[in-house]
């Protein structure tokens, strides 16, 4: 497939208030440099992300869903990320055993410290979705 | 609110057909949205992988290129798009909805039950030869297509549902604008006009009401009355059939509750029937009393008690579409036995479901002085 | 060795006088199982109170009206009968209980269990075409040999769960030649010894025959490998979806029949499935057209996000599409795909919590990558 050099994709992050969120914004006091096809969205805890929400951002269009929490043990409510871990397994078979590309979904652990890995997340995924190419599911009409 | 125009108010206009109806059907479409007369279409489209039809709302003016007015099956009834759409309010854009008289009928139902809005839609019906069972079509669509053509041309509904084969009403005209294909000269069609919404619009898209729909009326009554000796023989047939208990519950007795029938039906709206509701989830107590009063009980009981009070409930505005029956995974005739239902209890207010929206259901209304023959009847 | 009785009778009449006998004995008041509702031969899962209705009963009819594990959570949902009763069950169906009593939607209190080695069930429109009679010699015919039946649901055709893991008594029906002659019933809980040990036979120790199972599984595997293949070939992106979901109408008969589905009223029903006009118009100006109405593959990868952890393969789902669907295979190839992450089967042990309910400290560290 022709890469697009113009092609920005649009990712959808899930950021969980306490660590993801935090780190994101200390990538962007350290100017740290990511591009910008991340589309942030602040939850309090990554298990609030249902994975109804994903798929509703992929059938809309989102080219790339990043979910990013803390590290599993650090939960600011000691056992979401433990949950958000097993349902992100989960709904990587689901999309994968319907012929769909798993690897617009990823998760990740970035801590409220983490800044440059989070513009590294951030960067890693961009090129990833950019090679994956647009989500046609953007103008899908039969859906 | 539309009111019917009376019988000899009926205005028409006669067009040509310069390649196919379908393309004469568009070309009036697309000349609609160029205009702003509509906004957007609601009508059949064939879906990618070619083996159904799917309503489609259109804006993009390119996509009516592939639109069809008339598919061979009723994949889901229309009066469901349209609800889909409106039930939460009108929106802003202008719409017209192409559909079959019997999802036209089951639209105007829905406007007296709150469930659609149709102060911005304009509905068009068009004269219908029947729907082929979805299975058939589903099976083999290039034969069934080629078949749907030649029954369209004849005008002969073998092909089609069973209770497309006794319908009287498939040249019914209840929305804004109605297309004639019956009794027509050759290569022309007629647009009737049923309300002020249809007369406006055909003005704005330049379609005189001048023409003369004698002969698509003398044609629509002939047809009527074959349908209707049919459908009062066919009934008679049917009624000997399920007639008694036995009968009954032998007719029912394949059913395995999977509720497709109520879940198709374009009348039965409730986000929760009362017959999935906790009104019929009862203590284990329950069941083994009534197991023991009889020796033994199919479980889940009252299946038969599903049907007669989805009857009680939704007969009133049944349209007799047939969704229901190709919906059933046991084969069960269940619209024909609906349908005969219904024709009887709208009969006992000489109603006609969908016929007019000014219309009010039979049991939200009364007259202080009518069927004293249910009072005291047996003093 | 596990005990085991065996009645010299065939083994269906075998069952038939081992629940009459409870029956009479009053150790269960009731037996839900597969019975003969009418003079038309439909069959029905019935709760029996009498031996005389017990006549009809035909508990392991190669049929599925309803997945059973859907009736008996309905039985129990609003408290466990106080009543003891029998309830004759598939091992799919049984499973499906067992998930759903995972849920609070059930339970098997007071609840005898008798399931066996199952051969599959054929598709409901046998009904309506009246052939299931004919067929029933061939069905047997194949159990009795162990071989693969090639009219089945495909769901059967390629179910390797056929061996039940909870039920209190056993029979083992596959690959034994023996079923018109003699009925085995295998105690396998101290409950199906207690039930069974007043009742008139021979007693003896026997298991389920372990190797003949094996040489059957080994076909079923095959027969779910090539179907999963099958399947896989069509489900290729979104397109692929498109055209194997084109023809859904919506009516979401499979979520109904569906014995995991329990959910009162379910998220694609809601209003929070619902398009105010507002989003169709601006969905209208990105898409162009969109299909009315809206959210079909939506409705069907989420309702597989939600209970493909359970799914116990019966094929219900298949057998209500007014269209068509290849939905078993789609729905049990995912389904176990999720379940193999956590190795687990469902309805396999009632102890074991749904793997999406917890968790453990250390795992799946992969994921991150």
């Amino acid at each position: 497939m022709k890469k697009d050099e113009t092609f920005m994709p649009k990712i959808l992050a899930f950021l969980c208030n306490w660590c993801s969120y935090a780190g994101a914004d200390l990538a962007g006091t350290s100017r740290s440099q990511y591009p910008s096809s991340i589309l942030p969205i602040r939850v309090m805890c990554s298990s609030r992300v249902d994975p109804l929400l994903i798929l509703r951002a992929f059938l809309n269009g989102a080219d790339g869903v990043l979910v990013a929490g803390c590290h599993p043990g650090d939960c600011h409510y000691q056992e979401g990320n433990y949950y958000t871990r097993r349902r992100f397994m989960m709904l990587k078979k689901v999309i994968e055993g319907c012929g769909l590309e798993s690897d617009r979904l990823r998760l990740s652990w970035v801590s409220a410290s983490e800044g440059s890995k989070y513009a590294r997340v951030a960067t890693e995924f961009t090129k990833k979705i950019k090679e994956l190419g647009e989500n046609s599911a953007k103008n899908e009409i039969f859906l | 609110m539309i009111k019917p125009a009376a019988s000899s108010e009926k205005k028409g206009a006669v067009l040509s057909i310069k390649t196919t109806i379908q393309d004469s059907i568009r070309n009036l479409l697309k000349k609609g949205m160029d205009q702003g007369v509509f906004d957007a279409v609601l009508i059949p489209m064939r879906v990618p992988a070619g083996d159904s039809f799917s309503y489609v709302l259109i804006k993009d003016k390119s996509l009516l290129n592939n639109a069809v007015a008339l598919p061979p099956i009723m994949s889901v009834q229309g009066a469901k798009a349209v609800s889909s759409v409106t039930r939460l309010g009108n929106g802003t854009m202008k719409i017209a909805a192409v559909m079959r008289p019997c999802e036209i009928r089951a639209t105007i139902e829905l406007t007296k039950l709150d469930q659609v809005h149709v102060e911005n839609m304009t509905l068009i019906s068009i004269d219908c030869p029947g729907v082929m069972p979805i299975l058939d079509f589903i099976r083999e669509p290039e034969k069934a297509i080629k078949l749907f053509e030649n029954a369209t041309k004849s005008w002969d509904d073998t092909i089609m549902r069973p209770v497309c084969q006794i319908c009287d009403k498939s040249s019914m005209i209840a929305g804004d604008l109605h297309i004639g294909t019956l009794g027509t000269k050759k290569d022309a069609f007629f647009i009737i006009s049923n309300s002020k919404k249809g007369k406006d619009t055909l003005e704005k898209l330049d379609i005189p009401l001048n023409g003369n729909i004698d002969s698509w009326q003398i044609k629509v009554k002939e047809n009527a009355e074959e349908k209707q000796k049919k459908r009062k023989k066919t009934h008679k047939d049917l009624k000997t059939k399920i007639g008694h208990l036995d009968n009954l519950l032998d007719t029912f007795s394949q059913c395995i509750n999977c509720h497709n029938c109520m879940r198709v039906c374009p009348v039965c709206y409730c986000r929760l029937c009362y017959f999935d509701s906790d009104k019929v989830k009862h203590p284990s107590g329950e069941y083994l009393r009534r197991a023991k009063e009889k020796g033994s009980i199919r479980f889940l009981p009252d299946t038969t008690l599903f049907h007669m009070g989805r009857m009680m409930h939704m007969s009133l505005s049944c349209v007799s579409c047939g969704s229901c029956e190709d919906a059933c995974p046991m084969s069960i005739p269940v619209a024909q036995i609906f349908s005969m239902v219904a024709d009887e209890t709208q009969g006992l207010f000489d109603y006609v479901a969908g016929r007019s929206s000014g219309e009010p259901l039979p049991l939200k209304t009364y007259k202080k002085d009518e069927l004293h023959e249910v009072e005291d009847a047996h003093d | 060795m596990t005990k085991a009785l065996k009645l010299t009778k065939n083994t269906e009449q075998g069952v038939r006088e081992f629940v009459k006998f409870l029956l009479e004995k009053g150790n269960v008041k009731g037996v839900f199982t597969l019975k003969k509702i009418n003079q038309k031969g439909s069959v029905a899962y019935s709760l029996i109170t009498t031996s005389d209705e017990l006549n009809d009963a035909v508990p392991f009819y190669p049929l599925m009206p309803t997945n059973a594990g859907t009736l008996l959570s309905r039985f129990t949902l609003n408290g466990s009968t106080t009543e003891p009763i029998v309830a004759i069950v598939k091992p799919c169906e049984l499973r499906a209980f067992i998930e759903l009593i995972k849920r609070e939607q059930g339970s098997l209190e007071n609840i005898y269990i008798i399931s066996s080695t199952c051969g599959g069930v054929y598709p409901l429109k046998i009904v309506a075409e009246e052939t299931i009679e004919k067929n029933l010699s061939q069905y047997w015919d194949a159990v009795k040999k162990g071989e693969m039946n090639e009219n089945l649901r495909p769901a059967c055709t390629g179910c390797t769960e056929f061996t039940p893991y909870t039920a209190d008594i056993t029979v083992d029906l596959i690959g034994h030649n023996n079923l018109d002659k003699e009925c085995v019933l295998i105690l396998n809980t101290k409950k199906g010894e207690e039930l069974a040990k007043e009742m008139k036979g021979e007693f003896l120790e026997r298991e389920l025959d372990k190797e003949t199972l094996k040489k059957f599984y080994d076909k079923r595997d095959a027969a779910k490998k090539k179907l999963f293949n099958e399947i896989n070939t069509k489900m290729k992106g979104l397109d692929g979806l498109i055209e194997i979901f084109g023809r859904c109408i919506g009516c979401h008969g499979c979520s109904t029949v569906c014995p995991i589905c329990y959910c009162k009223l379910c998220e694609f029903d809601s209003s929070d499935s619902e398009y105010k006009p507002s989003t169709y118009e601006s969905e209208l100006k990105r898409r162009g057209g969109l299909k009315v109405p809206p959210g079909t593959i939506y409705y069907h990868l989420g309702r597989l996000a939600h209970m493909g952890i359970s799914c116990v393969g019966c094929g219900s789902c298949e057998d209500v599409c007014p269209v068509d669907i290849p939905l078993s295979i789609i729905f049990k190839k995912v389904g176990e795909s999720i379940q193999q992450i956590f190795e687990y089967i469902p309805g396999k042990n009632i102890e074991e919590k749904i793997p999406l309910l917890t968790y453990e400290e250390e795992e799946f560290t992969e994921i991150e990558e």
